[in-house]
């Protein structure tokens, strides 16, 4: 460093034609340490503004300038720069004007070998003058006010251009820079990357502090190592994946906010360092796992070292991720496929009970299309956490287009009339001893009666049975409920249940079912008053079943009742003769139980028609029977009336026969005798 | 027994009369379905059951309804079985909609009509809002008269209709439209402004229905006392009065008169000695692990049904026409 005084010149004589300032460059070895000298050449005093001097000591070791004279010619409206001969041959190739308060570039004479020119800290604002340094090979503009980067065009080994801090728009006119090996251009106000795609041995490029909205255009970098987008406000960055030596991304202070618009990253193999603090990304949860996870050859996060335990962690939280996505894709197809089954059970039911009209028959039709698309039963255990019995067939869901089956833990959920064939499978035990809640949907509750005997062998421990859309309408079909084992909870949804409506169902419910000490109907708790009020209310009509009815006619309904019983079973496959024995002492059991109720059954639409026309039939033979019986009664009856009325005339003509005839005693008397003998 | 009017009637009539082939066909029926059962213990006894269970009027429990429609004896019997069993809810003071009265007598007889209850809802309700809810007694009465007397309203609703539109037996109808709907209208017109039809007119016209009917009719000295009282009458006025009117109930002779409706001291103390044993039973339960059932289990209920003597004898107030059980 060669300290001394300096002293600088107002740089705005280019106004003035006539000022004479010699400017003396003083080289230094290192490009920073050289200072500038400023002379005033006194000698053409023509100028009308005084030029001042500066002292410009300053305490730090950035650039200064070197002794120089800057001389204006008559001619040009820029000063000429021009060094002292010692300077010259001392510091041929440097040459520093810093701080200089240029605001123009200086044409220099004669300084053709000059490699390196330092024009930092003025207030140039075009690159002007240096198009005969073609040897120029670090070129320093840092700190200036130009506007637009020009008037390079015949510096081809520049292979430093630093113009940060400037108010450069746009990346234009370096295409002749073809040996550019740094760049930097941060502090600018520059939108876009352009026009750098032939700067093939471009290493580093810092575009740090500028308007950049998104990272594109990088093709052709096949050097770059280190690129530096710090404080920009890019959103995605594209093209990093072309840049095959690319070592270093600095994307601190951006507007980064998903780990897809910086995707190019992961397929990039070179990249080790790379920094997204300041971005929104980096406040996610999953942030570091991710990236760690994508960009396995990183070394260096956000300037922090990558460990081997956080690449560990990232690794294994990325494969729990991946599960759980895969986890919760497959749990949504299966509930979008629940979903659309439902609704199917749902708008058949609707046809069924005739309250849609049937302008939806074709929609029907189109619909039931796309799920019959599907395998007609898709056996997942996914709903199900039961390990699989071998030989039973134990899935969770069954899904058809008609129908839907659910074992849900403690739920069995059937949709739709055809889901209660299901019970028939064969349930592993574990899995219908879990079961304490059945629930039927979309199903007739006529149909559901036939199938409680099966629903009570194969699933003894259920105790919640809930009922929506069953078409209950009458108190006495709940009379059916009373032949399951136990029931602890009863739930009827309004919806599709007209039976709700009426005042008096819970109470009948109550009253028909007190064998089994209901908790809970419809979420509210069973009083003590509510049994009582129930048993007041019904009592009579249980006292009056039972007792008042001749006995007969006691012994056919209960024998009927159990007569069903029977029938369901034999329908049943596998059954076995012990069964039915246990289930009769069952039945006799629960009759016992509760003998003054037993007689309020319910008989299925269905039944009670065919009972009926089996009636009607006897019925007809009856009265033919009877008909035939009053015929003979009727005739016997005639007989005897007419006997009746003839007989005294009868009486009478007996009398006087008989009279006439022993009028006569002695013929009588050979008349007998003659009798006699003629008998022998 | 040999009063001359008896021995006047043919067999077959006098048999129809007093319904005793239906009751025949009905016995030999229920013996034909029940045959294996009733083997046990012998057809005497059967058949012995079986009438006096007639006698009682507890035949018709839980029977279809064709049968229980047959005879005028088993719609008696039907409606005081109705009475007795449901008293209780009539007492309790619930209002309740048809719909569910509809239920309850379903639980009687499952295959009951739905048109005879509405019907008899249109009675209390004179035709209006059917959804309303309706009292114990007033549906009890109303739905009395509509089931025991059906046929016998039908044609009254028939002449009704008749003298409202204006025909008369005598009266030539032209057979051009036009006219003819001009003449229906203003009379109908006139009906409407003044409600229903003249009373006198209309018991003139009934008159011929207790000669022809076949089917039991209320009392005609009744009924002309109803249609005495006022001047014009409309159908469900008429049939209101008729179901209020307390003369018509005795002489049907099933139900106790409205004031007493609600007692039945005979039932209300078995109802007391029921609540109090279930209310034992479930406190007994509760402290009970589930037993297999036990016989003693079993034995406790079964005296219930053997209890049946005492009770079926008690003595009720109303009509001699139930025989007791002696």
């Amino acid at each position: 460093m060669i300290p001394g005084k300096y002293r600088s010149v107002s740089g705005r004589a280019a106004n003035n034609v006539n000022c004479g300032l010699h400017l003396v460059i003083q080289t230094s070895s290192l490009p920073e340490k050289s200072k500038v000298e400023f002379r005033l050449n006194k000698e053409t005093s023509s100028f009308p503004g005084r030029l001042l001097q500066h002292d410009l000591e300053r305490n730090y070791s950035s650039r200064q300038g070197d002794h120089v004279n800057l001389v204006s010619s008559s001619m040009s409206s820029f000063p000429i720069l021009q060094r002292s001969s010692e300077e010259k041959i001392l510091y041929s190739d440097r040459l520093t004007l810093e701080r200089q308060k240029l605001t123009v570039c200086p044409i220099i004479d004669g300084e053709e070998h000059l490699r390196l020119l330092n024009f930092q800290h003025n207030f140039i604002t075009r690159i002007q003058n240096i198009s005969n340094l073609q040897r120029l090979i670090f070129l320093d503009l840092y700190d200036n006010q130009i506007e637009e980067i020009s008037g390079l065009s015949t510096l081809r080994s520049l292979r430093v251009l630093l113009l940060g801090k400037n108010r450069i728009r746009k990346i234009s006119n370096l295409e002749t820079l073809k040996s550019l090996d740094v760049l930097d251009l941060h502090g600018n106000q520059i939108t876009k990357i352009e026009n750098v795609n032939h700067l093939c041995d471009l290493r580093v490029l810092n575009l740090a502090r500028n308007l950049l909205g998104h990272v594109d255009n990088l093709k052709g970098l096949d050097s770059l190592a280190e690129l530096n987008l710090r404080h920009n406000q890019i959103t995605f960055v594209r093209d990093v994946d072309n840049l095959p030596c690319l070592q270093r991304l600095f994307l601190s202070f951006n507007n980064i906010s998903s780990f897809d618009s910086v995707s190019c990253l992961a397929e990039s193999t070179s990249l080790s360092d790379i920094s997204f603090d300041g971005n929104p990304i980096a406040q996610e949860s999953w942030y570091k796992h991710t990236v760690l996870q994508n960009m396995t050859q990183l070394r260096q996060l956000d300037m922090k070292r990558v460990t081997e335990e956080e690449r560990r962690m990232a690794s294994v939280v990325a494969k729990k991720e991946e599960e759980k996505k895969r986890e919760s894709h497959k749990q949504s197809l299966l509930k979008e496929k629940k979903r659309l089954t439902i609704n199917n059970v749902a708008r058949k039911w609707d046809l069924q009970q005739n309250r849609v009209v049937n302008t939806l028959t074709s929609q029907d039709g189109k619909d039931s299309d796309s799920p019959s698309q599907d395998t007609p039963q898709i056996e997942g255990s996914a709903v199900s956490t039961f390990t699989e019995e071998t030989g039973s067939v134990d899935s969770g869901l069954t899904v058809t287009d008609t129908h839907l089956v659910e074992v849900d833990g403690d739920t069995l959920s059937l949709y739709g009339s055809g889901a209660l064939e299901s019970l028939d499978r064969n349930w592993s035990a574990q899995t219908a001893g879990m079961v304490t809640t059945v629930s039927f949907t979309f199903i007739e509750f006529d149909e559901i009666v036939q199938v409680l005997p099966k629903l009570k062998l194969k699933f003894p421990n259920s105790l919640h049975l809930k009922f929506k859309e069953t078409n209950l309408v009458m108190l006495q079909q709940f009379n059916a409920l009373a032949q399951l084992r136990r029931v602890d909870q009863l739930t009827i949804d309004p919806q599709g249940n007209p039976v709700v409506n009426f005042t008096l169902w819970k109470y009948y419910v109550l009253f028909r079912l007190s064998h089994f000490s209901m908790q809970k109907i419809n979420g509210t708790e069973v009083t003590q008053n509510d049994m009582i009020m129930a048993e007041r209310l019904f009592g009579i009509l249980a006292h009056v079943a039972s007792s008042e009815l001749p006995p007969y006619r006691m012994i056919s309904i209960l024998g009927d009742a159990r007569k069903k019983q029977f029938r369901y079973l034999l329908e049943t496959k596998g059954k076995k003769p012990g069964i039915i024995s246990e289930e009769n002492n069952d039945s006799r059991r629960l009759t016992g139980e509760n003998t003054n109720r037993a007689t309020l059954n319910y008989t299925t639409r269905e039944f009670y028609n065919e009972k009926l026309e089996e009636i009607k039939e006897k019925n007809k033979f009856c009265k033919m029977y009877i008909e035939d019986l009053v015929k003979e009664a009727t005739e016997i009856n005639m007989k005897n009336e007419a006997l009746h009325k003839l007989w005294p005339q009868m009486f009478i003509e007996l009398v006087r026969d008989a009279v006439i005839e022993i009028r006569n005693k002695n013929s009588y008397m050979k008349l007998c005798l003659q009798q006699i003998t003629d008998q022998k | 027994m040999l009063s001359p009017e008896r021995l006047a009637l043919p067999d077959y009539e006098y048999l129809a009369q007093r319904h005793v082939l239906t009751y025949m066909e009905d016995a030999v029926c229920q013996l034909l379905e029940n045959k294996e059962d009733i083997n046990q213990y012998g057809i005497a006894r059967f058949f012995t059951e079986y009438f006096n269970s007639v006698c009682q009027g507890t035949h018709v429990l839980f029977r279809e309804f064709s049968f229980i429609q047959a005879t005028p004896h088993n719609r008696a019997s039907f409606l005081r079985a109705f009475w007795r069993c449901f008293r209780t809810v009539g007492k309790n003071g619930d209002l309740l909609t048809m719909k569910e009265y509809h239920c309850l007598l379903q639980l009687l007889c499952p295959d009951f009509p739905l048109e005879l209850t509405q019907k008899a809802a249109r009675i209390v309700l004179m035709d209006d809002a059917m959804d309303c809810l309706m009292s114990f007694s007033d549906f009890l009465f109303a739905f009395q008269i509509q089931f025991y007397y059906s046929e016998f309203l039908e044609s009254v609703a028939a002449i009704y209709q008749d003298l409202l539109s204006g025909k008369n037996p005598n009266t030539v109808i032209v057979p051009t439209s036009s006219s003819g709907q001009h003449r229906q209208r203003p009379a109908l017109g006139e009906a409407s402004l003044l409600e229903g039809v003249e009373a006198s007119l209309f018991y003139q016209r009934l008159e011929n229905l207790w000669d022809r009917h076949k089917y039991s009719c209320p009392p005609p000295a009744l009924v002309k006392e109803v249609l005495s009282n006022v001047q014009r009458l409309t159908f469900y006025g008429f049939l209101v009065a008729l179901s209020r009117h307390h003369g018509i109930n005795q002489a049907l002779g099933a139900l106790p008169d409205k004031g007493d409706l609600m007692h039945d001291p005979a039932m209300d103390e078995e109802l007391e000695r029921l609540v109090v044993r279930s209310r034992l039973h479930r406190i007994s339960r509760q402290y009970r692990a589930d037993e297999p059932g036990a016989f003693g289990f079993q034995r406790r209920d079964r005296p219930e049904t053997l209890e049946r003597g005492p009770s079926a004898s008690a003595p009720s107030p109303y009509p001699p026409r139930w025989g007791t059980q002696e």
